[in-house]
Parts: structure tokens; sequence; C-alpha cells
């Protein structure tokens, strides 16, 4: 098919009048069952490439691309056009999953999107050897990169799968975020003569600020300040998913419409949040990087770092969806020197378990072959730390993931080798060096956009004449103590939420009175627990009756029930009591352990944690809690797990409600 | 490498095609023309009728697999993701006994495998026997396996009960090295992964399937295993075998082939087929693996009392019904079939082989319907399978 025949087709299916020049030197190569690495901005038109020659293809193409987002706007997308395309994935129930891939199967599809994780599926890698496959994508391929800024492990067996594939067997791999040494990483673990196109990576409508700040209060203020001033809508970007909410909260405290976004929210709420944002519901959405990447939103006005992303290419990766439709888009990163340069350096030192951990895992799997929940249990480590020892395991040849019914299980190999530390030490010292040019950035005094392009790679070196360097827009810290006086009030009120409730609504969601790591809430709750530092301090008690107030005064409680103790004695127990004077509310001593559990924190993991108190509660007065409203006390909240035990107990034995509250929530606890 | 592995795998996959073919089709390739298999899967068809001596249909065969490959593709990278190996014939991994004793015929192109396989290399013994073989076999195979184990040879076991599951434990019990070949493809041996786990990770055994990964059990596969398991093995002990099924016609193939075959002599009360098996050539050992040849010449040799023909008959009957229980599952036609490839019986014998509680005329009509069973004449009339002749040439030309 020559590129007139082509461009007809295109119009008559994707309303497009014509390719421009790399897309057409893409597509012949795809069709001439070539393999292609497409290294282009954000909004260029990359998906084209694939989705054009997909439809001259007999059979089905496979996109494999991370974003959940991505795949449904694109399937609805094309789904307009009249291109059959479906999309697997977590998001939906194995029904609709298996249904797509019968339908798979039989070829009924154009194209399939799915995540990367699916290769580790059985029921899909039996689907994928009935399939008639055309071609494969790999979507966001610096995904398989360690050097890259989101090496994913599961991208690992695309790689292989790909390695397997016969010689004219077509493959397009695209990111719009690549340095050259992940773009060489890439070719070399693509190989096979793979052909790269690289174009130019400059957002010319970008603005780029830094603000430098003394506080993260400061940061508030500055939005609370400015951000109604900037026209159309946009992301504010937090480090942490804790403050995904307080951010929320303090736009909603002075009066500018959000809302938050984070992983810890359910598949449909942030579909919901998907569909706002597309419809401008909110002036702002706050969120953890897991949104916008993928979204297909032209017109993103605004993204506003509130932490230092630990790269500048993780960077570049996060603004790049904002502006594709060319106008002017404001790109503000916060630095508050005093703060912002903890979290970074703990996330890249923490970015590999300790030597020890590894040999915990590898002594456990010599023992038996174990699925990662026993590996969790035998080994007490968190998850994110299991799946990251595993999948370096697996990467240095010295364990196999085995399929084992429906799950997986881990064995070592015959003759593995010993665990190589050293790539985990180069790793750190390259994320280093990648951070201290983030700094650099911030430190800037030249032109912002060409210090990212160079860094990306790119060969040319211009003046963007839009950032706050070039037009000498340097913005500083400017307010007076309304202010101030606001941020201290929005503090005073604001009390976390206990995301506990149940489905039949008997337990339901509690408070906080405070942060565990703001403020020095921590310091005393832990001077008084594990220094001997005596009942816990009146100020804690006149927070937690600040926060009842709050979010509990229109409902009435007939007893106070608090967690009974593990270690730390009567202090619970005493701040119940006092709790129950002031509350005018009857307090019951009747919640018993009946045997004895470990304190929680000392568990790494879920598993462990709900093992530790599973049945472990007991009443033994019940006649006296029947039907009754009951506030539930305890000092720190971390897991949950101990409140949706005691909730599952209680409402066993028929009470009407209970609503937890307690002293401190804990930030960013594991799972 | 890997690059290469589709093909072979691929080519492994060629629907009906003998290995015989397959491997002679190797050879053309990668001896005579001198190319890899990728650069043979991507040449036209004139060519392969050229230069390969293909035909019109073999040519149909192969485009089928190559329409595959995206799919076989996926199956690799599972296998080798879960930390399968593969072998080929042209590799020098691969066990130079094995292509010794089944030849270009015989010998599976592609060996699908977990563990140490070094152990492929390795001097090795097969004990073969009984699916329910008496004690005195299996303290014999377990004697032959601890002095196996002491001189560091690997034992070959069938992984099927009786013998085969006593010279594995064996060999584990005497920290010696042992290979399963299984009568399955490789990624169904779950149970047996976990069962082994240690000793695979230690290196004193090998798992072994020459069948498609997934294949699940089946008489079929594990009659076609009998051969894998004499042809790994660089001497033969038989513990115990009736005049008729897997071990006899094994052994009676590898006598007409020339290869030493050591035959544990029985005691004067055992009903089975040992001493015919000495009669016919294979050498007679003790119950410690020991040669017995000055006790034993011909003339002694006859005074040793040989089953009569009476006797005959129920042993036969007895030790195939054991062979033919194996799988439950297994069709009844599957069963006929295959009881019928190596023995010809009437339909009483059958239904008492297998089992069956039907009547001598259904079983007669029965037959009749089953393809390629054919009937020979004589009262009462016997039937056997046609053209099946598997279990013959076991070792080769
Ligand atoms: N040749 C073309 N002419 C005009 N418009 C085009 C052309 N190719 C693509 N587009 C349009 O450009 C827009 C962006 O395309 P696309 O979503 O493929 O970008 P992308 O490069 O994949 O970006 P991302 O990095 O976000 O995935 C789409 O609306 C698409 O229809
Ligand atoms: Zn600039």
């Amino acid at each position: 098919m020559d590129r007139i025949e082509a461009e007809k087709k295109l119009n008559e299916i994707f309303k497009i009048d014509h390719f421009y020049d790399t897309q057409w030197s893409v597509i012949e190569k795809i069709l001439k069952g070539e393999k292609v690495l497409l290294i282009e901005k954000t909004g260029f038109g990359k998906s084209l490439c694939f989705q054009f020659p997909a439809l001259l293809f007999e059979g089905t193409t496979i996109v494999f691309t991370p974003l959940i987002a991505l795949m449904r706007d694109q399937v609805n997308k094309l789904d307009s056009l009249g291109i059959i395309a479906k999309c697997i994935n977590s998001n939906q129930d194995n029904e609709t999953n298996s249904r797509i891939i019968q339908e798979a199967i039989k070829n009924q599809i154009k194209i399939l999107y799915i995540a990367p994780e699916r290769m580790e599926n059985i029921e899909w890698l039996n689907a994928a050897r009935q399939m008639n496959i055309s071609m494969i994508v790999v979507d966001e391929a610096h995904c398989i990169s360690t050097w890259g800024h989101d090496f994913r492990p599961a991208y690992k067996r695309i790689v292989n799968l790909v390695n397997l594939l016969h010689a004219n067997f077509p493959v397009l791999a695209t990111t719009a975020t690549a340095t050259k040494s992940v773009e060489e990483d890439i070719k070399q673990q693509i190989g096979k003569g793979i052909y790269s196109y690289r174009g130019n990576l400059i957002r010319d409508n970008f603005r780029l600020f830094v603000i430098k700040v003394n506080s993260e209060d400061e940061k508030l203020i500055w939005l609370g300040q400015n951000l109604n001033k900037i026209d159309g809508t946009g992301l504010v970007y937090t480090g942490t998913r804790t403050n995904t909410e307080i951010y929320a909260k303090w736009f909603d405290y002075i009066g500018i419409k959000s809302t938050f976004y984070n992983a810890d929210l359910e598949p449909a709420t942030r579909e919901e949040i998907e569909k706002g944002l597309l419809a401008n519901r909110w002036k702002c959405i706050v969120s953890t990087n897991a949104l916008g990447m993928g979204v297909d939103k032209p017109d993103i006005r605004f993204i506003v770092h509130t932490q230092t992303p630990i790269s500048p290419i993780h960077y570049y990766q996060e603004i790049g969806r904002a502006g594709r439709d060319g106008k002017n888009t404001f790109i503000i990163l916060f630095f508050n020197p005093n703060d912002d340069l903890s979290l970074p350096k703990a996330f890249i030192e923490g970015s590999k378990p300790s030597i020890s951990k590894y040999q915990k895992v590898i002594s456990a799997l010599k023992n038996e072959r174990l699925g990662e929940q026993k590996l969790m249990k035998a080994t007490n480590l968190k998850q994110n730390e299991v799946r990251t020892i595993k999948a370096d395991l697996i990467e240095q040849n010295i364990i196999n993931e085995v399929n084992e019914n429906k799950s997986k299980i881990y064995e070592i190999k015959f003759n593995a080798p010993e665990v190589n530390f050293q790539p985990f030490n180069e790793l750190k010292e390259h994320k280093t060096k990648d951070f201290e040019k983030m700094i650099e950035y911030i430190n800037l005094e030249s032109c912002r956009m060409d210090f990212l392009c160079n860094y990306l790679g790119d060969a040319s070196s211009n003046k963007c004449n839009k950032c706050d360097n070039d037009t000498n827009h340097i913005v500083t810290m400017n307010y007076d103590d309304s202010w101030k006086q606001k941020i201290d009030e929005f503090h005073g009120n604001y009390f976390p939420v206990l995301e506990v409730s149940s489905h039949n609504g008997k337990l339901i969601d509690g408070v906080a009175a405070s942060f565990y790591g703001v403020s020095n809430v921590g310091k005393m709750i832990h001077h008084s627990k594990y220094e001997n530092g005596g009942d816990f301090p009146d100020n804690l008690l006149k927070l937690a009756l600040r926060a009842f107030k709050k979010k509990f005064k229109d409902l009435k409680f007939d007893l106070i029930i608090y967690v009974p103790p593990t270690v730390s004695g009567n202090l619970v127990r005493n701040f119940a009591q006092k709790l129950s004077e002031i509350l005018k509310i009857p307090i019951s001593h009747n919640l018993h352990k009946s045997r004895e559990t470990k304190p929680q924190k000392i568990f790494q993991n879920a598993v462990l944690k709900k093992e530790n108190v599973q049945n472990v509660f007991s009443y033994s007065k019940t006649n006296e809690i029947m039907n009754k409203n009951i506030l539930l006390i305890d000092d720190i909240f971390d897991s949950g797990y101990t409140v949706k035990e005691i909730g599952k107990y209680l409402i066993a034995l028929d009470v009407a409600l209970i609503a937890p509250l307690v002293i401190a929530k804990t930030v960013g606890g594991d799972l | 490498m890997n690059e290469e592995l589709l093909y072979w795998f691929a080519l492994t996959q060629l629907k009906n095609w003998g290995i015989f073919k397959k491997n002679q089709l190797i050879v053309k390739i990668i001896t005579e023309q001198k190319i890899t298999l990728s650069q043979f899967f991507n040449l036209k068809s004139d060519n392969y009728i050229e230069n390969f001596n293909l035909d019109k249909s073999d040519i149909i065969d192969l485009d089928r697999v190559k329409k595959e490959l995206p799919n076989l593709s996926f199956l690799l990278e599972d296998l080798l993701a879960q930390g399968y190996e593969l072998i080929t014939i042209n590799s020098s991994k691969y066990s130079k006994t094995l292509k010794e004793n089944l030849k270009l015929k015989y010998s599976p192109p592609l060996l699908f495998i977990k563990g140490n396989s070094q152990l492929l290399q390795e001097d090795s013994i097969a004990i073969v026997g009984s699916r329910d073989a008496d004690e005195i076999s299996l303290k014999f195979t377990d004697k032959i396996a601890e002095i196996a184990s002491k001189e560091f040879k690997v034992i070959i076991s069938g992984f099927a009960k009786g013998v085969d599951k006593q010279a594995l434990d064996s060999a584990i019990k005497y920290n010696g090295h042992s290979i399963i070949v299984l009568p399955q493809g490789i990624m169904t041996f779950n149970s047996g992964f976990n069962k082994y786990y240690k000793e695979i990770q230690r290196g004193d055994v090998l798992v072994l399937s020459t069948f498609h990964p997934k294949a699940p059990w089946s008489v079929q596969l594990a009659m076609s295993r009998n051969p894998i398991i004499y042809g790994l093995a660089k001497g033969i002990y038989v513990a115990q075998s009736s005049d008729k099924g897997g071990t006899w016609s094994g052994v009676i193939d590898g006598i007409n082939k020339g290869r030493k075959i050591f035959v544990r002599l029985p005691y004067t009360n055992e009903k089975n087929a040992n001493n015919i098996l000495i009669q016919k050539g294979a050498i007679p050992v003790d119950q410690g693996g020991n040669l017995i040849e000055n006790k034993f010449n011909q003339l002694e040799f006859n005074d040793v009392p040989i089953i009569n023909d009476d006797n005959k008959k129920e042993i036969s009957t007895f030790d195939l019904s054991v062979n033919a229980q194996i799988e439950p599952k297994a069709s009844i036609d599957d069963r006929i079939r295959d009881l019928l490839s190596y023995s010809e019986l009437t339909s009483k014998e059958i239904i008492k082989t297998l089992n069956l509680d039907w009547k001598i005329q259904k079983m007669t009509s029965h037959l009749n319907k089953i393809p390629n069973i054919i009937k020979l004449t004589g009262k009462p009339s016997k039937f056997y399978l046609k053209g099946d002749k598997r279990i013959n040439n076991l070792f080769g030309e």
C-alpha cells in the first residue's frame, strides 16, 4: 500500500487527511514486519502509528500499556470511529475480562489493550496461544529500562516475548520520555535490528516556573492566592497520598473547587474523577502521579508540583500531559529547601531493600516454593519489599516464577548464583545523580525548557522565551497575616478520616485528631507510650474532642469502648475515661483480648497484621451493647485491621453503630 | 540462541510428522544447507521443494506452523519464565547416550527439562519392570539403585508405579542422581516439582519430558515415553517382566539391537517372564546385581522350570491389566487400542485385562466398530491393532 492509498483510507476511517512524515515512515516499516522504537512528545500522534496498520492486519494487535485511563480513553475513541477495540485490566471484573479474551480468541477484536502484568496471568497466556496476533505494541516503552524513570518488572516479560517473536513480526515501542541512555537500553533489549525515530521534545507552549518557599504552608498560601487567577483547569501533584487529601481539604476551605485522587480510592471513584477531569468539573484535581498519564485531555492548563520529582525525566513525564492543544500552559514547581529534600532522598535510599532482606527471602525459598502471601508471612517483609526483591532475584536468574493453579509461586533455581548487589549500588548512584540534576533545574538561571530538552537528549538548544528565567518573571512569596490566620484555622479544624466503613453501614468512617507525623502529636504519643511519659497530655485530649465534635456532633452515643492494650498499659483506658467524663457517655471496660497479641507495628505487612488480631476480641456482657451506638477509642490508627476486626466482632453482637475515634493516623502505612 | 528456540519449538509442532522426518529435515537445514532454522523458516516454498525435498503437503504443514509462531512465542516465553529449559538435538547439552541409542530415527529433536542438565552427560542406568512388581523385585531395584548411586551413575526413572518409582526413591535415599522421564508435558507436573523441589535445587534430580509442554498424561504418551527411558540409559536392569507389555517389548527389542540387558534371575516359584528374557539373550544377574554367567550355561538353563503355556497366559493378562489400568480416565477405546497395539487377544481376554464388566458378545461387536482393529481367523478369534509398530524398534536401526 502506498502513501496516497493509505491516506485515502486514513481519511475514510480516521477523518485525518494526511500522515506526518514520521508517522508514515513508521507505518511503512510496521507493515513490512519490522520493529520500531518511536520517541515523540505527547500529542504527536504516536497512537495512529499502530492504530492504522492494525486495521490492515488480519488478526489482533496487542497493545501493552500500564495506563488504565489511557486504555479506556483510546477504546472509546476507536469505538466512535467504528473500530473494535477492547481492553483487559484489573479494574474490570473477571467476567468481563474473560469475555473479552474469548472474543479475542475468535478474532473479533482489532486492537486489544492490556496491562503488562497480564503477561503473568495464566488465563491470558493460554488465550494468547490461541489468538491470531498480528502486531505487538509496547507503550510507555521507557518502563523497559531500569535506567528509565519508571522501570516496571512486568515489562521484562514483554521484552522476553518480543525477543522470541520471529523475525518478520511487527513490533512498535513508543514513549514520550526517554533519555539517550534509555533509548540505547531499549534498543539493546528489544534488539533484532530495531529502528528508532526520535523527534524533538520541546513543548513550546509551556511556561515553566519554580517557586521557592520557606514552609509547607507557604505552598498552600500561594495556591490559595493564585490558583483561581490561572485560566482553565489543571492538576496539582503532591508527593504523598496523605497530601492529596490535605491539599484538597484546604482548597475546599478557601473555596477553590477541587477533589483528590490517589491509588487508595476505589476504581469506580477513580473513573468518576477521570470523567470529571475531562468535563472540567473542578478547578483542579489534587493527585499523586497516578493520575494524568494517558488522559487524553487537550487543555490541561496548569500542572503544579508541590513536591520535587526525583529527576528531570520524571518531571518532564509528569508535566507532559498538560497543554496538548498547544496553548499557553503554566507549569509550576514548588521548592522548600528546608523540607523537600528528605522525601526524594529517602525514596532513593529506600529504592532497594537491605542485603539481609534479600537473604531472608532466599532462605525462605530454599525450604519450599512459596507464593507472595506466604513469602510475606515467612519473612515479615513489606509487600513492596517482597515484590522488589522477587523482581531482582528473577532478573538475576536466582529464582523462577512458576504457575501453580491460578496463582504464582517462587522457587530457587538449580545452580542459582549469589545475589549481585553491585547493580543496586550503581542504580542508587544513578538516581542520586538524577536528583542532583533536578536540584540543578530548580536553581537554574537560564532557560528551563532548554535544560529539560538537553537532558532528554535533544540535539538543538534554544531559549523558550516563556519560562520564569527567560522572561525575568521570578515568583516570590508575598502574603499578609490574614493568610496566616486562615492557614492556622485550617489546621485547627482539619481532622484525618479513618476509612473503615463496612458494607452494612454499621461500622462508619472514623476520625483522627491528627496525623501521626505532622506537628508534634506523634512525639507526644511516643513519649507517653514508649518513654514512660505518663498519660497522654491534655492537649491531645482537646484535639480529640475537637475532632469528635467536627465529625460526630450529630450522632448520639450510648457507650464508649476502647481497644484493650497490648503494651501501653492503661494509657488508652485512661484517655477513654477522660473522654467519657467530658462527653458524658458511659464507658465500658468489657472488651478484652482472648489471647495475647503483638504490637501491630512489628508486623511489616497486611497478611501478618490481619492474622495478629484475627478472632482475638471478646466482649463479656454482650447484652449491654445490643442495639447501642458505640464510640470506639484507640491511640494510633495504622493499617486499620484492629478497628475493622473489632467492628466485625461487635457487629456480630448486634450493636447498632460503631464510630472510631483515635488520636493519630499514621502516614503511608503498608498497602 | 533464544531466537532459534522458537523455530525448534515450531518444528516439533509439525502435525503428523514423525521424529525421523523432523530429524531428517533438521539435518538438511543445519548440516547440509548450513543455515539456521530461522533462515529456513523465512525461505520461499519453491526453495523448500528444491533444496529440502519437501512436498506440497509438507509445505502446508509448515505454513500452518508459521501462522502459529506468535502463539508459540507466548508459550515459549511462559516456559522459559517458569524456568524450564529446552535442549535441542544439536546441542552439546543433549544426552549423547540417548542419541547413540535411538539414532536419528527416534531421538526426540527437543527435550524439555528442569534441573541439573549435567545429569544428561553422566553414566546412567535404567531399572525397569512391572508397575505391580513383587516385593523381591522392589528389593532388587533398591539394591541396584544403591550400587549405581555409589558408582555415580544416574538412575533413569519413568515415574510409574512399582519399579520406576522405587528406582527414583532409592536413588534419592542413597543421595544419588536421577532423571525423571515424564509421561506428560513438563508444565503439568507441578505436584512433582513441589515434591522433589529440594532434590532439584541440589542438582540431584532432573525432570525431562519430550512432549508438548502442556500435554496431559495419557496412555499414548506413557507408551511413547518408554523408548526415552531405555534410550537415556547406558545399562538396563530388568527387575520383573511379564511376557508381554512395555517392559517385555522394550527388552526384546534391545536384545535384538545387541544391547546388554541385565535381568534379575527369578526364584523358581516366581511367576514372571524374566527367565524367558534370559533365554532370549538377556544377561542374568543375582539379587545383588552380580553376573551369574558361569552358573548358567544353556544346559543348566533348560533345567530352570520355565512357565508352561497355561501359566503364561495368566501372567500376561495379569501384567497387562496393570499396564492398561494406569489411567482410568483414558477412554475404553484408547485402552483397547493400546492393549492391542502390542498383543493379539480374544474378546474375553480383553475384557479380563481391562477389568470390564462386559459381555463377550458386546466386546466383539464393539471391536468391529473401532477403526484399524483387525480380526484374525481362528476360534475364538483374536484381535490386534493394525500398523502400530511403536513398540518395536525401541532402539533405532
Ligand atoms: N497526521 C495527523 N494529522 C492530524 N492530527 C493527527 C495526526 N495524527 C494524530 N493526530 C491527532 O493528534 C492527537 C494526539 O494523538 P495521540 O493521542 O496519538 O498522541 P500520542 O503521541 O500518542 O500522545 P501520548 O504520548 O499522549 O500517547 C489525536 O487527537 C490524533 O487524532
Ligand atoms: Zn526558557
